[in-house]
């Protein structure tokens, strides 16, 4: 199983993109699990994750995370992708990142 | 992008990231929100109490209903020090990975040791007074002073050692108290200190030095300018602008909203204008830079393909005041044809209903904080009045001219490429 944790301010507009990715993720043969937590409740859901995604908004935050949890991949989603919510793209993006790791 | 505006955007990434992760203004506001439950209970229950029917008041009033329907917003809005207290430790020592509860009652026994009691006829009394939002300064220097200290304590190993063999369970009753017992002493030093002042309290001493000073500045016309110019020149370069500077406005702007909602409690007017209520009504309607309008004239206007998808993409979660597929799928962010009304919008929302209310042609509104995702028109309703329906509407119609000339030239340019592209 691939587990894969987004992360934004509120957690509301990621919560969004999940479910795009989550419907795109039916298609595929392996199970994935998709969540999206808010800065604050990271600390939860974070040691179950292979990879950590985040919100275009919250990118600032990338180099605190790349060092605190540096088992895992920690990126910034493409804005573009983000903001049109292309849950296909991000999906096969975060497959990625968790395979070349 | 060129690199030099990469850097720039990279430094103020930077800066703004460090004021909104500082450990301490994120006790603050994160625990502000962790009371956010008790204080929709008080506003609802003040909301009830207050719906301005005649008829309905005055069967309320002789029945002796109101005073029980008010009764839930006299035992939050009017308390809310002491939930903030015990919220704001709570936050800040489960910061530092240590048991907040423990450091939440400490801090609320600190804040009752600074409160002062008075005796009437023979009964001894608290005061109100200091519990509600006068005294929510005091509940948050109390708060990050004594969890902090907590932690200091505990980390630095003076807890009670236990011979080995004693149960973990026993360890950990006391293992809060020396810490306990060393922050109340202290509290009751500066206690017994600020008695001897003229203040005779520290509630009167925070009030009229920090909190009425600070209210008076941040909750005045120009604050709130140059607070929409600076969210807004953050999420230009995709940086959540609210959240950069969260901490700051809501330890000023939270307060003065709870101000009005224990001066409705207390069947008096509300008089601050400014609160974190009227930035979600007023002024940011549909997310920053007000882009509900912005998503109404995509969808229904737009002649390009990519703008009308992306429109019906946006206008749902936008009504729901949350805009991210705008600002990064538009985009919005680094966009020169955009920044203008972005910025503008908001700034006329802002100076429109400032106006109106201070000339009382719309009412106040009450103060609740909207938790995110409260929809716009039920956030007026929510914020007391169904008159702030009208003055939304009122605002999304200019907001939408505002946005016009800048929609139509990118949106002609969409059309363009999309026409190119389909004759190569």
């Amino acid at each position: 199983m691939k587990n894969i944790l987004l992360v934004c301010a509120a957690g509301m507009s990621t919560s969004m993109l999940v479910n795009k990715m989550e419907e795109a993720a039916k298609g595929s043969e392996e199970e994935i699990k998709i969540n999206a937590t808010s800065g604050g409740d990271l600390e939860k859901y974070v040691q179950d994750a292979d990879v950590l995604l985040l919100g275009p908004q919250v990118s600032y935050l990338k180099g605190d995370y790349q060092k605190k949890y540096d088992s895992i991949p920690v990126e910034v989603i493409n804005s573009l992708d983000y903001g049109t919510m292309n849950g296909q793209k991000v999906l096969d993006w975060a497959l990625d990142l968790i395979e070349s790791k | 992008m060129s690199s030099r505006s990469e850097a720039f955007q990279a430094k103020l990434q930077r800066v703004s990231g460090k004021i909104g992760e500082n450990r301490y203004l994120k006790s603050v506001s994160e625990g502000l929100l962790l009371a956010l439950p008790v204080i929709i209970i008080g506003a609802l229950s003040t909301l009830i109490a207050n719906i301005n029917i005649t008829a309905y008041q005055d069967f309320i009033t002789e029945t002796g209903l109101k005073g029980v329907l008010n009764l839930p917003a006299q035992v939050t809005i009017s308390l809310i020090a002491l939930y903030a207290v015990f919220c704001i430790a709570y936050k800040l020592t489960t910061f530092y990975k240590q048991d907040g509860v423990v450091a939440g009652i400490i801090a609320l026994i600190s804040f009752f040791v600074l409160t002062p009691f008075l005796v009437v006829d023979d009964a001894t009394t608290i005061p109100v007074e200091f519990l509600g939002a006068q005294g929510l300064f005091v509940a948050i220097i109390v708060g990050l002073l004594s969890a902090r200290l907590y932690v200091f304590i505990v980390e630095s190993g003076w807890a009670i050692k236990m011979p080995p063999g004693v149960p973990p369970t026993v360890e950990k009753t006391f293992a809060g108290l020396v810490p306990g017992i060393l922050i109340v002493i202290l509290f009751t030093i500066i206690s017994g200190l600020f008695k001897l002042t003229s203040f005779e309290s520290a509630h009167e001493f925070v009030y009229s030095f920090v909190q009425a000073p600070l209210q008076n500045i941040g909750g005045g016309f120009w604050s709130m300018i140059v607070l929409i110019l600076v969210v807004h020149t953050l999420w230009l370069f995709g940086i959540h602008g609210t959240l950069a500077i969260l901490p700051i406005l809501y330890g000023v702007w939270i307060p003065l909203g709870l101000e009005n909602l224990d001066a409705i409690a207390a069947g008096n007017a509300p008089e601050n204008i400014v609160n974190t209520g009227f930035l979600a009504i007023a002024i940011i309607i549909g997310g920053a830079g007000a882009t509900l309008s912005l998503s109404i004239l995509l969808t229904f206007f737009a002649k390009s393909k990519r703008y009308k998808t992306l429109g019906k993409l946006a206008i749902v979660p936008g009504i729901f005041n949350i805009n991210e597929p705008m600002i990064f799928g538009l985009p919005i962010v680094l966009n020169p044809y955009l920044a203008i009304p972005f910025i503008l919008a908001p700034l006329v929302n802002g100076i429109i209903s400032y106006t109106l209310m201070n000339l009382g042609v719309f009412p106040l509104v009450n103060g609740l904080h909207m938790p995110v995702g409260t929809p716009v028109f039920v956030n007026s309703i929510l914020a007391g009045s169904v008159m702030l329906i009208l003055l939304q509407a009122i605002l999304i119609v200019i907001n939408i001219f505002i946005y016009w000339p800048f929609f139509k030239i990118i949106d002609k340019k969409a059309l363009d490429e999309e026409t190119t592209t389909a004759d190569a």
